[in-house]
């Protein structure tokens, strides 16, 4: 469970709807940064007062602390996790 | 009203009437209506650092919210430091800066920075105010959020035109608090009834979440063998039977060693720290572990719990208790082991007969402990005193020991003795500093002076920076790397500059009337201590490495240990 205990990365598809507020966006990206996970894609669509963002991400520490850590972002509304890529292996 | 004086109508709404503040530009509208308001105590300190460390010690001292205001630019971003201290130990906080006014936004204007951007990672929220309408509800939910839940620091960046702005909303109402609920009891109470060697392991989020006497009910009714975090000491109150003292890198060998003997860790209001666990891959290895805390986030994070427990720790530990009162735990043999262990390896120290020898920095704070009153408060730096005030002073409740645990911040204790002060008028509060730590905020001896607060200060001086010192010496071949500090000011001439009375002291022999000096002044004080520069903070486990493996070279002859209670 050590953050630097698994060298393995998986990909995960993360969906977040948040509040549209100042720096949004970058409250977001900068968790995941933080967190240890690198995104490989992202789409972004402005839904009224709320923003949909659908993040590919990679990481070889547990999604499920991602997904707590953003889900405390005041800004946040929903996360989900909706998918899990094949694992490889760190060169 | 305007924007500025809505600023001020929420402080009366939310009884906030003590800020720590430096004026500047573009944060001169809500000076201005400062002016002629009446409830609010402005406290002006000297760099706006010590603002933020100030509000935060007074938070931590009060358990209310600690305010903190700068202008726009230098005044926002010399800030940050404090209020990253305030994130990393969960401070409940509120920032207010100036901004530049909303048309210059995006300019390079005049003491312009994108304070917002550079903030985003210690903030448990942050705003900035694009529309003075909104400018009520962001104060309501900010002032809300900044002591909900796990507090943290919350942010509010308002150009100058926005505090000018006549503002037609009405305050806004309240925020609710967030849900709090209580699951689990039953089976926690099963894994709790079934274990053998049960330790309760408890952290800064005990008083955090205002749950002290929740906390000490629990403890006393489970008698469970207690292990604190540097910021849950305190959490059991003095000299309770149970307590073992704080585990971890400058633990107890006791405390680590029930760490390491347990079979379930009961985790409260800790967040497994890495200073307090060691590598975690052998931290408590034989363990089951229930962890209750107020953040989601906390649980699971770093070893997966076998009942994890989110909500308010009031209920939460109520619940235990009234189950354990009717019920006690059959844990007698593992009681009595830890007590074996915390006389033999507790926190000692060597108490120094000989008059003339120098003064050991453990020595002399175990002669603080036993002459200061209960209720004081003391205010820490970082460094070796900062430890040997952990391992040797006992303190009675969490709030008389003010801390920086998780910056680590170098130059908190003498702005947040400052913040105390205000938070309990009446009560003696020290800052223990290091000749390192010291220098970091010395100018906060003016503000000392113009509030006449009675603060005491003691600088224990060894001429070095005295742990990264004892971390070259023990793990870096003894190779010195710019912590020598043997040409520091005369701190007395200094405190005197300042209109502050001061005594130096170097011998065993002064130490205690050194310390009934300054306690007995009606007034502040400054205490120069002459320390050994060899001596280090004992036991020690290497930084990455295990607990099981400490480092300890305790002088075994004529020493004291913190005996259990009877």
């Amino acid at each position: 469970m050590s953050p630097q205990a698994d060298t393995s990365m998986t990909s995960y598809t993360v969906n977040c709807r948040m509040n549209q507020e100042a720096a949004a966006l970058e409250r977001l990206c900068q968790v995941v940064r933080v967190r240890g996970f690198k995104i490989s894609r992202m789409t972004m669509e402005s839904a009224g007062a709320h923003l949909d963002i659908a993040l590919t991400v990679e990481g070889s520490r547990s999604v499920s602390m991602l997904q707590s850590q953003l889900e405390k972002l005041h800004t946040v509304a929903e996360v989900a996790v909706v998918q899990a890529k094949g694992v490889r292996a760190v060169s | 009203m305007n924007g500025a004086q809505h600023i001020l109508e929420a402080f009366h709404r939310h009884n906030i009437s003590t800020v720590f503040g430096y004026p500047g530009g573009c944060i001169m509208p809500l000076y201005d209506a400062l002016v002629d308001d009446v409830g609010v105590e402005h406290v002006l300190c000297r760099h706006e650092q010590a603002c933020a460390l100030a509000a935060d010690g007074f938070a931590r001292a009060s358990g209310e919210l600690g305010v903190c205001i700068a202008t726009s630019g230098p005044g926002a971003t010399n800030l940050i430091t404090g209020v990253a201290n305030a994130y990393m130990d969960s401070t409940p906080m509120l920032v207010i800066t100036g901004q530049v006014p909303s048309g210059l936004i995006g300019t390079d204007a005049f003491q312009e920075t994108d304070i917002l951007g550079m903030t985003l990672g210690i903030v448990k929220h942050s705003y900035l105010v694009d529309d003075a309408n909104a400018l009520p509800a962001i104060m309501e939910e900010a002032i809300t959020l900044a002591q909900s839940g796990r507090p943290g620091p919350v942010w509010i960046d308002i150009p100058k035109d926005i505090q000018l702005t006549e503002i037609e909303a009405p305050a806004a109402t309240t925020c609710v608090q967030p849900d709090s609920h209580c699951p689990g009891i039953s089976e926690a109470l099963a894994i709790l009834y079934s274990a053998k060697r049960p330790l309760l392991y408890s952290g800064g989020g005990v008083s955090l979440a205002h749950a002290e006497e929740s906390f000490r009910a629990f403890a006393n009714a489970s008698a469970l063998p207690g292990v604190v975090t540097l910021k849950g000491i305190g959490n059991p109150g003095k000299n309770h039977p149970h307590s073992l003292g704080m585990l971890g890198m400058h633990g107890s060998r006791a405390a680590n060693k029930a760490v390491d003997e347990c079979d379930l860790l009961f985790v409260v209001g800790a967040r497994l720290d890495d200073r307090a666990t060691g590598t975690l891959n052998t931290f408590a290895p034989n363990a089951r572990m229930i962890h209750i805390d107020a953040d989601t986030a906390e649980l699971n994070k770093l070893r997966p719990a076998d009942l994890a427990m989110r909500g308010d720790l009031n209920r939460i530990l109520a619940a235990f208790t009234e189950a354990l009162a009717a019920e006690p735990l059959a844990i007698s043999s593992w009681q009595r082991q830890c007590k074996t262990w915390l006389t033999t390896g507790g926190f000692q120290a060597a108490d120094n007969e000989e008059a003339l020898a120098p003064i050991a920095g453990p020595a002399f704070i175990r002669q603080l402990s036993r002459i200061a009153p209960d209720d004081t408060v003391i205010a820490c730096d970082v460094g070796q005193h900062q430890m040997w005030v952990a391992q040797h002073y006992e303190f009675d409740h969490p709030r008389h020991h003010l801390t920086s645990g998780g910056l680590g911040t170098m130059g908190f204790g003498l702005p947040a003795a400052i913040g105390a002060q205000f938070a309990n008028r009446n009560n003696t509060v020290i800052n223990v500093t290091g000749d390192g730590s010291f220098m970091m905020n010395a100018q906060e001896l003016a503000t000392i002076r113009r509030y006449n607060l009675p603060l005491k200060l003691i600088i224990l001086d060894n001429q070095c920076l005295g742990m990264v010192r004892q971390q070259q010496e023990l793990f870096y071949n003894n190779r010195e790397s710019h912590i020598n500090l043997d040409d520091n000011p005369d701190f007395v001439a200094m405190a005197r500059a300042f209109d502050i009375p001061a005594l130096f002291i170097e011998r065993t022999d002064q130490i205690r009337r050194g310390i009934e000096t300054i306690l007995a002044y009606d007034g502040p004080m400054l205490l120069h201590v002459a320390i050994n520069r060899e001596e280090n903070v004992w036991p020690i486990v290497k930084p990455g490495g295990s607990n099981k493996e400490m480092i300890d070279e305790t002088r075994r002859t004529n020493t004291n240990s913190k005996e259990p209670a009877a």
